[in-house]
């Protein structure tokens, strides 16, 4: 059986630098599995490359379709989307504005939008304030919630406890638990390794634009490779 | 009094026509950064094809509606033939291409139609005017000041209410993201030329029924002060380019009225004195911001 996500021999260049080299990946249906790395390794640009913001050659493909070389708005309408690095709000429009922006349709949209502010209750009080005026953390979850009113099958997450306190980025991956426990898959890109290999099923590590490990999160949390180059630590 | 009276009756009313205008290169501008200087061309469109309307003799109010339609359609028609193509180039091009647009369609109706002035008969019922205590407005007038209030409306409702009034003004913050959303960014382009031609051709009516004619350059002076409005207002700012309607409105019929006559000619470098002021003082407009490059 193919995965849910099956990324092959990606590639991305930007003016002839190439940012993410015969990138091959995988995401199987339920599954949540990180993309670690430092600075400039290409996991955004991986990303971006998979939900069609750039171009890119390779092959990806997406519940058994090929969405190689597809326009952005065409690989979101399938079921699969992205929560952007730094949440990307759009900060005039009101919360209720930025949710139902994220539907397919009004009437899909006003469904899913309930659910959400059932689940959200911070939000649905402040639904008809600017996202701009939200903390750090509160935009976080606008920006998942707003990806989720497409009912993705996929999620992409860019960074998701960039910039927050550590007690925000809790609240956060609570969200994206409660997320999976439903069975939605996810991809994640992140810094904060440990916290991510906490989260994630599997996780691909990359350096310089290409994957150099992948496997289980407990392998990776074991391996003395991440250990060194993530997260400092001799062994 | 009266004067004060006439006074706020004249902004109002140019500036009603300068916010639709200004409104509507605003709008393009928002999704695609481009300052579209054909937009003139969409308004003397529109007043040709009021013109034909009433030399055909199609009653009045069609012939209004049917150069309105014409400036929205010929405005789509614009964007996928002329800018399309070059959406992606430097900004650069994209201006470059908006004045050959211009040019050639001033060509056009100088070629097809004539270089000169053709009067715009304006039915009787139009010509009166109402006194409002010892002033007058004519009847012109007041129908120019509540045609563009009634259009500044709808078009508020339609940002404030609709997915795509949303997703227009999400552009102006970021437009990749609005495709992330799903929305097809030649449809929201279209959709942005859609209402940047209705409007040019709302305003392009009321101007002519002002001026009683329409030529080929009709168009270049308004969408000149239109271009003046919209950085006053702060590019890609919707509601600065209706403020700012109305202050260069202000500014100019104030220069009109009260300026010495010996100064009269001056009046158009005085305006642009005044808002080289505004500028410096406010560098990004009044309601802009820094205009992030676009990736």
């Amino acid at each position: 059986m193919q995965s849910l996500l099956e990324v092959s021999s990606l590639s991305v260049s930007y003016g002839g630098v190439r940012a993410v080299r015969d990138c091959s990946l995988r995401v199987e249906e339920g599954e949540a599995v990180a993309l670690l790395g430092p600075n400039g390794a290409g996991k955004s640009s991986t990303l971006r490359a998979i939900v069609g913001l750039v171009k890119s050659s390779g092959d990806v493909t997406f519940a058994q379709e090929s969405i190689t070389g597809l326009a952005c708005e065409k690989i979101v309408s399938r079921g699969l989307t992205m929560v952007p690095e730094g949440r990307r709000l759009f900060p005039q429009l009101t919360i209720h504005e930025n949710l139902m922006l994220g539907a397919r349709d009004r009437r899909a949209g006003h469904e899913v939008y309930d659910d959400l502010l059932d689940r959200l209750p911070i939000l649905a009080e402040r639904r008809n304030q600017p996202a701009g005026t939200l903390s750090g953390g509160e935009q976080q979850q606008v920006a998942v919630a707003r990806a989720l009113m497409s009912r993705p099958r996929l999620l992409l997450i860019d960074e998701p406890s960039l910039g927050l306190a550590p007690t925000l980025v809790d609240r956060v991956y609570e969200l994206l638990g409660e997320l999976k426990a439903q069975g939605l898959s996810m991809l994640i890109v992140e810094q904060e390794v440990i916290r991510v290999l906490n989260f994630a099923d599997r996780a691909y590590a990359m350096a310089n634009g290409t994957i150099e490990l992948s496997g289980t999160s407990e392998e990776l949390k074991n391996s003395d490779d991440v250990k060194n180059f993530y997260l400092g630590t001799e062994t | 009094m009266d004067a004060i009276l006439t006074y706020v009756v004249n902004v109002i009313s140019l500036g009603g026509t300068y916010a639709l205008l200004a409104l509507g290169l605003a709008v393009v501008f928002s999704v695609l950064r481009l300052i579209n200087f054909a937009h003139g061309e969409l308004m003397t469109l529109a007043g040709y094809t009021l013109l034909a309307g009433i030399v055909l003799g199609v009653p009045f109010w069609a012939a209004v509606i049917a150069a309105v339609v014409v400036g929205g359609i010929a405005a789509v028609i614009m964007e996928t033939t002329a800018f399309r193509p070059v959406r992606n180039a430097n900004p650069a091009t994209l201006l470059m291409t908006s004045f050959a647009v211009a040019m050639l369609l001033q060509v056009i109706f100088q070629n097809f139609i004539s270089a000169r002035g053709q009067a715009v008969p304006v039915p009787s019922m139009f010509t009166g005017s109402i006194p409002i205590g010892n002033a007058q407005i004519s009847i012109i007038q007041a129908i120019s000041i509540v045609a563009s209030l009634a259009s500044l409306i709808v078009l508020k409702l339609f940002f404030d209410r609709s997915r795509w009034g949303w997703a227009i003004r999400a552009a102006a913050d970021d437009f990749e993201t609005v495709r992330l959303m799903g929305y097809r960014a030649s449809r929201l382009i279209a959709v942005a030329f859609l209402i940047s031609g209705l409007l040019a051709g709302i305003a392009g009516v009321l101007w002519v029924m002002q001026r009683g004619s329409v030529d080929p350059l009709m168009g270049l002076k308004p969408v000149l002060a239109a271009f003046v409005v919209v950085v006053i207002g702060g590019l890609g700012s919707l509601p600065g380019a209706v403020i700012g309607g109305y202050i260069l409105a202000g500014i100019e019929i104030a220069l009109q009225t009260w300026l010495p006559e010996s100064f009269i000619p001056y009046r158009d470098a005085l305006t642009f004195v005044l808002v080289v002021v505004v500028l410096s003082l406010f560098p990004n407009g009044l309601f802009g911001k820094r205009i992030a490059e676009k990736v």
